[in-house]
């Protein structure tokens, strides 16, 4: 039997992906919403382990919100992204720009 | 850990009713305390609908459809709290007088913005939909002033976030608008995952999203689980901090405030942080208990970061909705206060604050939007110029709502600080309260600046006002409130420490 430190360390690596190639991703929007998508589905993997070793169903029941929010946050950021590219013409991080101070 | 089987299945979806025996009746939940969210949300997906069928020249019925169904909700609300305290959905979802009190305050915020927007939005096309998603964004809100549970506050967290990321966004084809909304809606999801990252710990170290059951099970927690309590307390501290824009989290702030249309700008000003700050209260009472010395440690720390960031950085600013965003992050500094002193008292600090919060940041932003003008808006210090000697009215209350926010006695702000540094120093916390004294000295020269723009400089651009007596009725009023409040702030003392009296 797998023991839960492994799930716990494949659900870190996800999660450190996700927020390292936010912060380090230079070129564009959408490789940050896949990164998002990376930290919640490192979120979902935590979850279900803990579930299944406390022998407790809370935990993947809450993943299923989690999942439901997380298409539902995939389609408002698109929608942004659509908005912006047209009133920029341009979805590269580095034309993120205009608001500064 | 216990093991499951059906019967405790049964047990958890049912209630006790549903335990050992056949089920041969299905037990009804519990719904009345949520018969105003409910309505709020019928609501929302009707002026949706509705707006749809209205002509062009009465698409301000929305508006007032909004504001109708929050002051019933807000009725409803405190309707139902005269019965005391009530539990729905089997402790997910509990209606307790700390909850009713924010929801006062939210309803408030919410009933604001729509005055705010009528004018505003009176050009731009699908006003339903804007109203529909205050009302959803505000539905997001009392759920999560609602929650007793992980699952309730991120469900109502996520709900009232996605209809901000879109609010922000609303101007579809101004820039700054949609840029705003973009970075908004990165940082935001980020903060969520980082704080569902925390969550998934604390479910880990005890089995339960339930915020008592978890703060027992962690304040009991073995030494071999510490790394992971650690995890836990650092990541849903970091999530929390994101959502009520505490510094080393508050990049989103300024850029989100500047872009976001005005009304906007003053909704988020007020519900999300009050729904941010009942979540964070909740989390560090019940859930963190026994972890009280470390989560003190982070928080002063981040607190005077918070107050240095916000009160440093807002001087340098020429745009008045910028520079009120920093003065937020400023007020969230100080309110964190309230939040380390770790008692009644210090949590019925952050009410106070809140309430006095709630009418001078309106009024200032009422003042903004009256003075709007194409491409401008009033949004820049130097459009203040002259002010006094054109609408001694809107200066006078201008420099009201100036003067409470810098804290100067006897108006409403001088009371909220004054409430939460007492709670601070009481606490043990000395140092923190005169670092305090010392930010709020810097931060009243900013607001006093523009005091000296609105009476001492010379006007430059012509003034050209929105005539719209519905707004100077809110200026009126709130400025009005800021006076009583701060003379006779006793009541409202009062009602906020009865509050959080039931929940501590």
């Amino acid at each position: 039997m797998v023991p839960l430190s492994y799930y716990l360390a494949v659900a870190a690596c996800l999660f450190s992906l996700g927020v390292v190639g936010l912060f380090l991703n230079r070129k564009n929007v959408i490789t940050m919403l896949m990164c998002i998508e990376l930290i919640l589905l490192g979120v979902n993997v935590n979850l279900a382990a803990f579930s299944h070793f406390l022998q407790n169903l809370g935990g993947q029941v809450f993943i299923f919100f989690v999942l439901t929010v997380a298409a539902s946050e995939v389609a408002v950021g698109l929608a942004i992204l659509v908005a912006f590219y047209r009133n920029r013409r341009s979805i590269e991080v580095e034309d993120i720009n205009t608001l500064q101070g | 850990m216990a093991a499951y089987h059906a019967d405790d299945m049964l047990a958890w979806m049912l209630g006790d009713a549903g335990r050992g025996a056949v089920m041969t009746t299905f037990p009804m939940p519990n719904i009345a305390p949520l018969i105003p969210e409910m309505v709020v949300a019928a609501a929302a997906m009707a002026i949706l609908l509705w707006d749809l069928f209205l002509p062009r020249e009465r698409k301000h019925w929305s508006a007032w459809a909004a504001m109708i169904t929050c002051a019933g909700a807000l009725a409803l609300t405190l309707k139902l709290a005269a019965g005391g305290p009530a539990q729905a959905f089997y402790g997910y979802f509990t209606l307790d007088a700390f909850a009713v009190y924010a929801k006062l305050l939210i309803y408030g915020g919410t009933i604001l913005a729509v005055v705010l927007s009528m004018d505003y939005m009176k050009g731009e096309p699908h006003t339903g939909e804007y109203y529909s998603l205050l009302l959803f964004g505000t539905l997001g809100m009392t759920l999560m002033a609602s929650a007793p549970n992980f699952v309730t506050m991120y469900l109502g967290l996520e709900l009232m976030a996605l209809c901000t990321y879109v609010l922000v966004g609303y101007q579809r084809d101004v820039l700054r608008s949609s840029e705003a909304a973009l970075k908004y809606f990165i940082l935001g999801s980020l903060a969520s995952g980082v704080l569902l990252y925390g969550i998934s710990f604390v479910y880990g170290v005890s089995g339960s999203f339930d915020f008592a059951a978890a703060g027992q099970a962690i304040a009991h927690a073995g030494p071999d689980a510490r790394l992971a309590v650690m995890l836990a307390l650092v990541f849903l501290l970091a999530g929390l901090c994101f959502k009520v824009s505490v510094a080393p989290f508050h990049m989103w702030t300024p850029d989100a405030y500047e872009g976001a249309p005005t009304p906007i700008t003053a909704f988020m000003s007020i519900g999300p942080k009050v729904a941010g700050l009942v979540v964070f209260i909740r989390v560090l009472d019940d859930v963190l208990p026994g972890l009280k010395a470390d989560y003190t440690t982070i928080l002063s720390w981040l607190a005077v970061l918070t107050m240095a960031v916000g009160n440093l950085a807002a001087i340098g600013q020429r745009n008045i909705k910028r520079m009120l965003a920093y003065s937020t992050i400023g007020h969230i500094g100080f309110v964190m206060l309230g939040l380390i002193a770790a008692n009644a008292d210090g949590y019925a600090g952050v009410l106070v604050y809140l309430t006095v919060y709630l009418f001078m940041n309106m009024g200032a932003f009422a003042i903004i939007i009256l003075m709007r003008r194409e491409g401008i808006q009033g949004e820049l210090l130097d459009d203040f110029a002259g002010l006094g000697r054109v609408r001694p009215g809107y200066a006078l209350a201008m420099t009201l709502f100036l003067f409470s926010l810098a804290g100067i006695p006897f108006l409403g702000g001088f009371w909220a600080k004054y409430v939460v540094f007492i709670a601070a120093v009481e606490a043990g916390h000395l140092y923190l309260a005169l670092i305090a004294l010392l930010f709020s000295a810097v931060g009243a020269f900013y607001y006093i600046r523009v005091v000296k723009y609105i009476y001492f400089d010379e006007e430059r651009v012509a003034f050209n006002f929105i005539e719209n007596p519905l707004m100077q009725a809110t200026v009126a009023v709130t400025a009005i409130a800021v006076v009583a409040l701060g003379l006779f702030p006793g009541p409202m003392i009062a009602i906020c420490k009865s509050a959080i009296a039931g929940v501590i």
